[in-house]
């Protein structure tokens, strides 16, 4: 008999409302986190202690306190050879950034996780994702197809954000946040707000680790807008392609499903947006909450807390109201959870979108049962079938990036606008598909990204931070905020080439073949017909963008 | 200030702040709209464009929805701006 299934095992989180117990009985009974914030003039949900830990940052601790909690609440030893943790985050140690002009080693993302697995003596690489506000939930479908591959036995996912000016400012600056407690869905929302928390979880091939009620994770899809860099999608079909994707890998009906948990975040355009790929997905009547209305939106571990919060609601039953919902004020109709109410059917669904253009969803219940055989179609087979690169020479990046930009022979006003890691993803891209082109006859769902680096978009963070320190009153600039997530630079590539398919972003401490066995694998699983793979690095003087074309031939 | 200087002015801002390379003031009709086809602009540059009015003449806009006629072209800014700066 083979067992394919992911299993959920142990879990941990804090948030504003304390620990996972303490934040569902708040939630179970309508209390919010949410409270008045000086340091930054608008509601905030946010960690009042965290007990430190010698040699770790207050984010690497707050990450090194639920990662432990899961390691003894499992017992599974981190150590272990088939053990792998997957760390999801937006900004990691951004606070170090605050007064410098360049950057400490330990801003840079991948620090904190080798400093992670250093402390729990793990012997596996860590792997780092920074997809903006669905990471989390890329984390997901990163672990489940690792450990689907054999790779690893058990993973750990882990997600946390901390709050900073860094990221109050720059929310600010798109006019996104509201001055009142957030209010998902409502006719009267008027943005979001912000919180932090931290969240871990194991995923597990073995039976037996599993908690019980056994839930697994069945199904998980990544998709792009390709429309704005942070305005989400005028139709929502990307999301819903999204859903119905993750849905089918589950094998799990849209009538199957007794809960979703969205994005939620109570801005305009989120909710509306969320609203059509609801409808798409055929999942308006289906019973739904958002829990930003109780812990804020956390970033980089909303993915994780949201999904462990609703695993949890899934073994209870029973659905936490939507914390500050009234009156639907939505285009199309959402089945949104107003108080609490039982979940009546087995499966549940887990939404994220974010800047960039992404969207992520997967898919949470019953373990299938073991087959004899296991039922894997054949490994398509992926070439290579072009590669483009920009590396350093004689000239300085502006002049050299823009020289080249202007090779193409044509206007687009959209390019100077760009941080420089933009750019060189645009160059690099554009000289890899003048070579090949993408296939016009593949959909555009079956296109996908995967790109990787070291430095983050820890440039474009120093601009922003130095913007931030200035405390000008009219505030910080949204276009260079947009720029402090590095998957942006993808997100420009989905616009301009119409790449709705998978599109995320490791953080590695070197270059490596991480992401071409990625996109090979997005292509030998049929995820994808055609991916663009590679490395894209830029920090001030030193730059290197490697990128491929992998075709389904 | 008049008028004219006024314009040319916000003309300079938005090549300078809008990163609008190989853009000059000439090429910029004051009376054309702005957002849509031409200077490419769109929802992130309108927030850029509250940023420049506030840090320059001192005049807010609370969002780029309730700012919209007065975001239709170099003209209608200029205009506003004569209207409500410090």
């Amino acid at each position: 008999m083979v067992d394919t299934n992911i299993y959920i095992g142990a879990y941990s989180l804090q948030t504003a409302l304390g620990d996972l117990t303490a934040t569902c009985e708040a939630m179970a009974s309508g209390r919010s986190g949410l409270r008045y914030d000086a340091r930054f003039g608008m509601p905030t949900a946010t960690i009042d202690q965290v007990a430190p830990i010698a040699g770790l940052t207050r984010f690497e601790a707050m990450l090194a306190h639920a990662i432990e909690q899961v390691s003894r609440l499992s017992g599974v030893a981190l150590d272990r050879p088939d053990t792998l943790l997957v760390l999801s985050t937006t900004k990691g140690n951004v606070a170090l950034l605050e007064g410098q002009t360049e950057a400490p080693e330990r801003a840079y993302l991948y620090a904190s996780a080798e400093v992670l697995a250093a402390h729990f003596g793990m012997t596996t690489a860590p792997v780092v994702i920074s997809n903006a506000c669905i990471s989390g939930v890329s984390a997901f479908v990163v672990a489940r197809r690792l450990l689907q591959e054999g790779l690893y036995r058990h993973a750990i996912v882990a997600g946390c954000d901390e709050l900073s000016e860094f990221i109050a400012s720059g929310f600010a600056s798109f006019k996104s946040i509201s001055p009142n407690p957030c209010r998902p869905y409502d006719a009267a929302r008027d943005g979001l707000s912000l919180g932090e928390a931290v969240g871990a979880v194991l995923l597990t091939r073995e039976r037996a680790l599993a908690s019980e009620p056994c839930v697994a994770l069945l199904g998980g899809v990544v998709s792009n807008d390709a429309n704005h860099i942070s305005g989400p999608s005028r139709t929502g079909e990307e999301l819903a392609w999204a859903i119905t994707e993750a849905l089918r890998e589950a094998h799990v009906t849209p009538e199957e499903v007794g809960c979703v948990n969205t994005h939620g975040t109570a801005t305009r355009y989120n909710d509306e947006m969320e609203s059509k790929a609801l409808a798409v997905a055929a999942l308006s009547d289906v019973p739904t909450n958002s829990l930003k209305g109780y812990i804020g939106h956390t970033l980089g571990a909303s993915g994780v807390v949201e999904s462990i919060l609703t695993i949890e609601q899934l073994r209870r039953g029973e659905l936490f109201a939507t914390q500050g919902f009234e009156e639907l004020g939505t285009p199309c109709p959402v089945a949104v959870a107003a108080a609490p109410q039982p979940i009546r059917k087995a499966f549940a669904v887990k939404t994220a979108s974010g800047f960039g253009g992404c969207n992520a969803a997967i898919v949470f219940g019953p373990a299938s049962e073991p087959c004899d055989v296991e039922e894997q179609p054949a490994m398509r087979s992926a070439t290579e079938v072009a590669h483009a690169e920009v590396v350093q020479g004689e000239s300085p990046f502006a002049e050299m990036i823009r020289a080249r930009f202007r090779a193409f022979g044509e206007q687009n006003l959209r390019f100077y606008k760009m941080s420089d890691l933009a750019k060189g993803v645009y160059v690099a891209v554009e000289e890899l598909l003048r070579q090949v082109p993408l296939d016009e006859q593949v959909g555009a769902e079956r296109r996908a990204i995967i790109l990787s680096n070291r430095a983050s978009s820890l440039e474009a963070d120093l601009a922003h931070q130095q913007l931030v320190d200035q405390h000008a009153p009219e505030g910080t600039s949204p276009a260079v905020f947009v720029y402090t997530l590095p998957n942006v630079a993808m997100g420009e590539m989905a616009i301009r080439h119409r790449i709705k398919g998978d599109n995320t972003f490791f953080i590695e401490p070197k270059q490596s073949d991480w992401c071409e066995r990625y996109a090979r694998q997005l292509i030998a699983r049929d995820r994808a017909d055609e991916v663009i793979c590679g490395w894209c690095e830029k920090i001030g003087q030193k730059w290197h963008f490697e990128v491929k074309l992998l075709k389904n031939v | 200030m008049t008028m004219e200087q006024l314009i040319q002015e916000l003309k300079e801002h938005l090549i300078e702040e809008l990163n609008l390379e190989d853009i000059t003031p000439e090429d910029i009709d004051a009376e054309a709209p702005l957002f849509g086809e031409g200077l490419g602009l769109d929802s992130i540059d309108a927030l850029e464009i509250i940023l420049i009015l506030e840090k320059n003449y001192g005049v807010r806009l609370a969002n780029s929805a309730e700012a919209k006629p007065v975001f239709y072209s170099v003209k209608t800014l200029a205009e506003y701006v004569m209207q409500n700066r410090k």
